[in-house]
């Protein structure tokens, strides 16, 4: 039947374009691989002005393709929760700080919105929360694309039932962290002479002290804070999400359709919070 | 408020970035140092708010330069020319050499695209976005994002009062946790069931409609600041394809 | 111009929200839908918004009609609504206005544009429409305002105008009165009756059957999704509702055991309470007794309970907040103040008069600029509001913003956990306070799964189980209905009367003077003379 009151009954679901993801994924693959295995060793020599310039560009270019191809697809409902999940990034970081912790805890919301609505809505608000962030602290900028990567991997990981056992989301975390830290080391060191926080600075001149060269002092960086980061906010998530009540998961699709979360009723879900 | 506007902001915006991307491009600290001096700092001090913006510099960029630059003052294994020594620390010739590298080059970028969102505003990027016709689920999800920001840390701050009037106390370790936990679940149950209404009202105000979005807000671009951008932007892509031809080897 | 048949609306899980329920509503027509929490109130305005397709959680059986096309929906056949063409027929104002603002909008303006501008509309016909609407709402002062800064009343507003933008020709609004004072209540009614007068048709649900609406005003009542009652406003105010659970708007609220003198505990502060009021539970220190809803004005400390019996005590208290920006709350100065045991306490005063910042001073919330505060003897200092709590209990006006655990039960459980219960001792405790709200039979859900008043009521166990004897509590019945609010009152008195203390900031005048010993009531932050 057709009225003007009605829509179609099949939904018509709008195609990704997977020419811009796959050139997206291919620029920061691309950008990465460039980086690490060409090593341009002259980063320290003073000509490394090409290898900073590509992983900017890389790194941001490949994330805007990757947001422009994922965000057609989006329902509204995905769409919806993409800014909660910048703003908790952001604000959550700050909340953080204001509890006196020492984590950044700042992709809890990326990971949150990967969790409820899919990897391709988290690698969207990983890209784009590190874009908004970068319009008050320009140093977030360039981890884009290694924003959208945990988004991504922490929506596959929640699709393949990471999340359907406590016990097992900080184990994702603690891969995904050591994964997004690789990947933020180039950033790191190419752009900005491995500075991170005083805190990193300080493992980094740990690494450097022992004669490494900045690249892999940048990596075993990222690779002890950014797991330590990651499981913490994984498991976060995981304590978050089963805590929520039906009225406010029902909205999701995505958690429907992978049985992303064990069992419906409060008295299966696992896991105490911290007592 | 005395507010800088003479450009659009997206104007502005790409005139950063480019001062950015021509930094790393010719990536010698003695540029870096001229594009400070000669364009950050005048444009810090015309903005009508140095004040402000100099804090925020100070917040952001502070500490990372002081500590890049006992990082590599300190420790650089490549440096030869050693100046001094105290154990496994020593200060080379190229390691200070290498801070000021980085050093300036992080002021730069910070410096310019920090004033240029400190004296931006907001709702004008946004709608000229939309003017420009970017994807309004794009436009969405930027102003969205940003306008719920002061929203969300005020609410985190009356969660944590509400908790705390029954009995939250912020201890360390897993209390911290805890507490932690305690504010930000309530956070984002609340947020999410506003985000269900939401999802409603957007669908229900036509947010799918495939009709070019509008603006309520004035178009501030114009076709003179179109013309600039796509100028500049040539400009600096034909000089850095030049000087990266041609620089390595000079 | 829409009409609702529906057979049956049955959530997902099994229970009926509506049962056969049939309702038209003309344009200029106004339609009052009351019921108690739970009634199904929401469940009937989200299908005349159109709102019925499966991912609302709930399967309908019936039809709508608007506009002269019929939509059959069970047996198989569920047409997908188009919300954007609904919308402009049929405008919804859902519960809680932040989930409705775009977030976008950096003015009240642009979010009255957010739809038009969806559509496309050109900026010049664009902003007549906004300064048409604005002018039918009385906004226009309000356009260049930021949406985030604006008080409750004129965010109601700014999302009715919102939804008035696509010109549907029937507004349904879901409680659009609550949490607002009666100055705001009273401007939202008036704008909304310019509306009807205009000729577009409304539907208002409401907890209670208000006075407001003009006389021809139709009311449907529901009870458990069943309809109990559907006539005039006058009819429906002989009718008898209260057995349903449905009260008349200001009606003082029915205390089984409303406390006689002989029951009053001896260490009644305020003297002899006088009874010759069935409103008033007892006069006041200075002994008159304010008729009907007149404002009870007493001097603060004129008769101040002897020290051993005084619960909390502000003397001279000042407090202004930093920041002169729009939204900034009211700060209160010169403020004395005090509370005996077995003593309740209502603030009165319009929204801005500095009612709550007063009470964040009573459990460290807020700590005064100048003046000090007692609490139970005891100077207030620096301790930290947490290690007040097993002594002053603090019910906030947003109860949503506490609510963490998985279960109810253990939600009431966290404030004697903080306070160093064993795990088995504070559950104990949390079960009798839930016993003693009446949720026992509640215990097991997810505190976000009861409705409203349950929430409410939740929150108020969690306050109890870790047993202060000062309770605080803000706007206690604001969107209660008459069971719940029942409840609130006698649960007052009871802890009033095992020598407890008791400060409310309310707008609900009737039952302030039904459940507080005295009222004070705060202009600009004082208290006059």
């Amino acid at each position: 039947m057709s009225s003007p009151l009605t829509l179609p009954l099949q939904r018509e679901a709008s195609r990704p374009r997977r020419a811009l993801i796959a050139a997206g994924a291919f620029l920061i693959a691309g950008t990465y691989l460039y980086l690490v295995l060409v090593q341009p060793t002259d980063i320290v020599g003073g000509g490394g002005s090409m290898a900073s310039l590509v992983s900017l560009l890389g790194f941001l270019g490949g994330g805007a393709l990757l947001v422009g191809g994922i965000l057609p697809t989006l329902t509204t409902s995905s769409l919806v929760v993409m800014p909660l999940g910048i703003a908790l990034n952001i604000a959550i970081g700050q909340t953080a700080g204001s509890l006196g912790l020492q984590i950044y805890l700042d992709a809890i919301g990326t990971v949150l919105v990967a969790v409820l609505a899919g990897p391709a809505a988290g690698a969207a608000t990983g890209a784009l929360s590190n874009a908004i962030w970068g319009l008050f602290n320009p140093f977030a900028l360039p981890f884009a694309a290694g924003a959208a990567l945990i988004g991504l991997l922490a929506g596959t990981a929640a699709k393949y039932g990471a999340f359907r056992r406590v016990y097992l989301a900080p184990l994702a975390g603690l891969v995904v962290g050591a994964v997004g830290g690789l990947v933020a080391a180039p950033v790191a060191a190419f752009l900005f002479g491995a500075a991170g926080t005083v805190g990193t600075n300080a493992i980094v001149a740990a690494f450097r002290a022992m004669g490494d060269s900045l690249l892999v002092a940048a990596t075993k960086q990222g690779l002890t804070s950014d797991t330590i980061d990651k499981l913490i906010v994984f498991t976060l998530v995981a304590l978050i999400v089963y805590a929520l009540p039906a009225r406010a998961r029902n909205q999701f699709p995505f958690l429907r359709r992978n049985r992303v979360l064990a069992g419906r009723t409060p008295a299966t879900a696992p896991g105490g919070a911290g007592e | 408020m005395p507010r800088r506007r003479i450009f659009n902001p997206l104007t502005e915006l790409l005139a950063a970035a480019l001062v950015v991307v021509l930094v790393l491009v010719i990536n010698r600290w003695q540029f870096s140092l001229v594009v400070l001096l000669a364009g950050v700092l005048p444009a810090v001090l015309l903005s009508g708010k140095p004040r402000s913006i100099g804090l925020a510099l100070a917040v952001v960029a502070g500490p990372l330069l002081v500590s890049s630059l006992v990082l590599h003052g300190l420790f650089f294994p490549e440096g030869t020319s050693v100046l001094a020594q105290w154990g496994p620390a020593r200060v080379t010739v190229e390691g200070l050499e290498f801070a000021a590298l980085m050093g300036l080059r992080m002021a730069v970028f910070s410096g310019a695209l920090l004033t240029v969102m400190m004296t931006a505003s907001i709702p004008e990027l946004v709608s000229t976005l939309t003017h420009r016709g970017w994807n309004r689920k794009l436009v969405f999800v930027i102003g969205s994002a940003v306008g719920l920001l002061p929203s969300v840390a005020i609410r985190a701050q009356h969660i944590r009062r509400a908790q705390e009037a029954r009995g939250l106390v912020v201890g360390g370790g897993l209390r911290r946790f805890k507490a932690l936990l305690m504010v930000s679940t309530p956070l984002v149950t609340g947020l999410l069931v506003d985000a269900s209404e939401r999802t409603h009202m957007l669908e229900a105000r036509g947010f799918s409609s495939t009709a070019r979005r509008t603006s309520y807000l004035p178009d501030t671009d114009s076709a003179a600041q179109r013309a600039a951008r796509w100028a500049m932007t040539v400009g600096v892509v034909v000089f850095s394809c030049l000087w990266l031809a041609i620089g390595p080897a000079a | 111009m829409i009409s609702l048949e529906c057979a049956s609306l049955i959530y997902d899980d099994g229970p009926t929200a509506l049962a056969d329920i049939a309702l038209t509503v003309e344009a200029g027509e106004q339609v009052q839908v009351v019921g108690p929490s739970g009634s199904g109130k929401t469940s009937l305005a989200r299908l005349l918004a159109g709102r019925t397709g499966d991912d609302a959680g709930t399967i309908f059986r019936g039809a709508l009609t608007l506009g002269g096309i019929r939509l059959e929906f069970g047996d198989g056949v569920h047409p997908r609504i188009d919300p954007a063409a609904w919308s402009s027929r049929v405008g919804y104002v859902a519960q809680g206005a932040w989930g409705q603002l775009s977030m976008m909008s950096s003015t009240v303006a642009e979010e009255i544009a957010f739809a038009p501008a969806n559509r496309g509309m050109s900026a010049g016909q664009l902003r007549t429409t906004v300064q048409g609407i604005a002018a039918r709402l009385h906004l226009t002062d309000l356009l260049d305002r930021d949406p985030r800064t604006l008080s409750g009343g004129e965010l109601q507003k700014t999302v009715i105008a919102a939804a008035l933008a696509s010109e549907p020709r029937v507004l349904i609004l879901d409680e659009p009165f609550q949490n607002l004072d009666a100055g705001a209540a009273a401007d939202v009614a008036a704008a909304l009756e310019r509306l009807r007068s205009a000729g577009t048709g409304l539907v208002i649900c409401e907890p209670l059957v208000p006075e407001r609406p003009p006389g021809h005003t139709r009311v449907l009542a529901l009870e458990k999704g069943n309809r109990v009652f559907e006539g005039t406003l006058a009819d429906a105010r002989r009718a008898g509702l209260r057995r349903y659970g449905i009260a008349l708007e200001g009606d003082p609220p029915r205390l089984r055991s409303r406390i006689s003198g002989s029951a009053q505990p001896s260490s009644q502060p305020s003297g002899d309470p006088s009874c010759d009021s069935s409103v008033h539970r007892s006069g006041g220190p200075s002994g008159h007794l304010s008729g009907k809803s007149s404002v009870h004005r007493s001097g603060v400390p004129v008769t101040g309970p002897k020290d051993d019996a005084v619960l909390a005590e502000l003397l001279g208290v000042s407090f202004t907040y930093p920041g002169k920006a729009a939204g900034t709350p009211a700060g209160i100065s010169g403020i004395d103040f005090r509370l005996g045991r077995g003593e309740v306490v209502a603030l009165l005063g319009p929204n801005g008069s500095g009612k709550s910042t007063l009470l964040q001073h009573l459990n460290g919330l807020l700590r005064p600029s100048s003046g000090s505060v007692r609490i139970d003897g005891r100077k207030l200092g620096r301790r930290p509001t947490g290690e007040l709590a097993a002594t002053v209990g603090y019910l906030f006006q947003n109860t949503d913003q506490q609510l963490f655990e998985r279960t109810v039960l253990r939600e009431v459980a966290y404030g004697p956990r903080a306070a160093g219960r064993k795990r088995e001792a504070a559950l104990e405790q949390a079960r009798l306070a839930l016993a003693e709200v009446g949720l026992l039979d509640h215990s097991g859900p997810h505190p976000y799964e009861l409705d409203f008043v349950r929430r409410r009521l939740v929150a108020m166990a969690s306050m109890i189980a870790t047993r202060p004897r000062l309770w605080v509590l803000d706007e206690p019945t604001a969107g209660l209905d008459d069971v719940g609010r029942n409840r609130m009152g006698e649960l007052i008195l009871a802890h009033a009367a095992s020598g407890g203390g008791v400060v409310l900031a309310t707008h609900d005048t009737a039952f302030a003077h039904a459940v507080s010993d005295r009222t004070v009531t705060l202009e600009g932050g004082r208290v006059p003379a």
